[in-house]
């Protein structure tokens, strides 16, 4: 686990770059990146597309009609001075219920006997944790996530899934993350979300974004249905506190 | 408002048009044609701007009947069209009346044929595109492939004489797919033998590839230290070898970040060819630097621009 003493700038094909900042996953890095999207993108520098962050890299899209490779990745060191966390727009927290455990976090009981934990205190501690996401990917909506305590840290499984509901609260080694579409799988489902992370039908399809806070609010099985019926008939707004605040 | 009525859809025919780009960073791909160099000629051939829908039809395509007079034109696999039963030319605009049913069979070769209409199909813009991604059931018609009796709304179209491409511009989509690629992101996790192996050996197409990537079967390509790495961002045409030794090329409807190694990608301007190729066809990898990609890419927007008549 390393982090570069220069960064890496790596071809991805005649059209992509990626900036890569170390190989480990920390905040540190990750807070670099997203720094380093943040400005590029605020620059609007003429030839570059979109953008993906990731844990320590950052791809990058670019059109080489407009901006060379060289020149690109003279761009992104400049930038990449500036690039610290402080530069970054304030945070958003957001709140998720969860309902722990039974049908919805039917791995919730395996999960705990592999931790050595009751399923309650495992559902306790998961829910206590402040959740950063580190950013969005995979499938549309999905954060990466990190933030639970020590004690819930805990292997892959053995043997993936191939289908997991959407709305999974799981965990695989020290990250939770939520699955947003139908997909395989080989994290631990502990609970389910009501709110949707992806809904195409929505103006605006996300509900997270890197960068972002989340909290779970542990809720019973009534309440998740009551949830799913609001989101359902589309009156259900999540809590949101910081830029984009909402109050329910 | 005019109709395209779609009377027998095909296994896989949906709507195309350049995409949504700007949504990647939260796990939505650019989708969009797969073979874009056939779909924009389609486009250009009938004086639609490039940014026009279109259909996509995947092997075998749909048989379509029109409810006014248009320009269209067929490109990409060859699907030997018929227009009432009587075979008309691809790669060539055409004009079509109200009840004239368009049909296209099973792919004689390549894999994918374009259909345009002039004025283009306008269901919804979704993210500011009409390309529907299956998977996220976005876009297109309500977000899934087309089915028999859909009814696709159509744009005005203004006035244009429809046009061709030169014959000796018409890709044959035979032989072996001969694909550019740059090496890297990750071309440090694989062996001198492993990489070798990428651009000596011929790979072949599986049955199990789709929109969202190809996989291929070939020489096994040698990993140093394991085929995980800490999850990022997957470039289109990104080439990635799992723990079997085996290339997946990431396309159109690709998971935005992935945790596997990627020795390579394939340069944009082949990846319409990877597109074009059967199961069972043959893939060849050519190595090529950055420098020599962007020069390549500036010719291959020359020839693609001079290749209508």
């Amino acid at each position: 686990m390393t982090i570069w003493s220069e960064p890496r700038f790596l071809p991805c094909g005649d059209r992509a770059l990626s900036v890569e900042l170390g190989d480990e996953i920390t905040r540190d890095i990750n807070a670099r990146i997203l720094a380093l999207e943040y400005l590029l993108q605020r620059k609007r520098v003429p030839g570059v597309g979109e953008t993906v962050p990731s844990y320590r890299a950052l791809l990058v899209y670019y059109d080489p009609l407009v901006v060379g490779h060289d020149e690109l990745t003279a761009t992104l060191r400049e930038l990449l001075t500036e690039a610290r966390p402080e530069v970054l727009p304030p945070v958003r927290t957001v709140e998720l219920p969860c309902c722990y455990g039974g049908e919805l976090g039917f791995e919730l009981e395996a999960a705990a006997a592999k931790l050595g934990l009751a399923p309650e205190e495992t559902a306790r501690l998961h829910a206590e944790a402040d959740y950063f996401v580190y950013f969005v990917g995979f499938t549309p909506g999905l954060p990466y996530m990190t933030g639970m305590p020590e004690r819930l840290t805990i292997p892959r499984l053995t043997n993936p899934r191939l289908k997991t509901p959407p709305g999974s609260v799981s965990i695989g080694g020290v990250q939770c993350c939520i699955y947003s579409v139908e997909s395989p799988g080989g994290f631990w489902v502990l609970g389910r979300t009501p709110v949707r992370l992806y809904d195409p039908t929505a103006a605006d399809p996300i509900l997270l974004r890197a960068g972002d806070h989340v909290r779970f609010r542990p809720i019973d099985r009534a309440e998740y249905d009551a949830i799913v019926a609001l989101v359902d008939a589309g009156r259900y707004v999540p809590r949101i506190a910081g830029p984009g605040a909402t109050t329910p | 408002m005019s109709d395209l009525v779609v009377q027998d859809a095909g296994p896989l025919t949906t709507i195309q048009d350049l995409g949504r780009p700007g949504h990647l960073r939260v796990g939505i791909p650019a989708s969009g044609p797969m073979d874009r160099e056939a779909f924009l000629v389609a486009n250009r051939l009938i004086a639609n701007p490039d940014t026009a829908a279109g259909l996509e039809c995947t092997l075998i395509g749909p048989r379509l009947e029109f409810t006014d007079e248009r320009l269209i034109a067929i490109t990409g696999a060859d699907m030997a069209p018929t227009v009432n039963g009587a075979p008309v030319s691809a790669w060539q605009g055409l004009r079509v009346h109200a009840g004239d049913v368009l049909k296209l069979g099973p792919a004689r070769s390549g894999v994918r044929a374009y259909v345009a209409i002039a004025g283009g199909i306008e269901t919804p813009l979704v993210l500011g595109s009409r390309s529907t991604y299956v998977r996220g059931r976005l876009g297109g018609l309500e977000g899934r492939a087309l089915r028999k009796a859909d009814r696709l709304p159509l744009g005005p179209m203004g006035a244009a004489r429809p046009r061709r491409l030169h014959p000796d511009r018409v890709p044959t989509y035979g032989g072996e797919a001969d694909l550019a690629v740059v090496l890297g992101p990750q071309d440090d996790r694989f062996t001198p033998r492993g990489i070798a192996a990428l651009f000596d050996a011929a790979y072949e197409m599986l049955p199990q590839s789709d929109r969202m990537g190809a996989r291929l079967k070939g020489a096994l390509i040698e990993h140093i230290r394991g085929h995980d790495i800490i999850s990022d961002g997957v470039a289109l045409g990104g080439i990635q070898v799992i723990g079997d030794g085996q290339p997946i090329v990431l396309l159109a409807d690709r998971q935005s970040t992935g945790g596997y190694t990627k020795i390579g990608t394939i340069c944009s301007f082949h990846i319409g060819r990877i597109a074009q190729v059967k199961p069972g066809g043959r893939l060849h990898f050519r190595r090529v630097t950055v420098a020599e990609a962007h020069a390549m890419l500036r010719q291959s927007l020359r020839t693609l621009d001079a290749a209508i008549e």
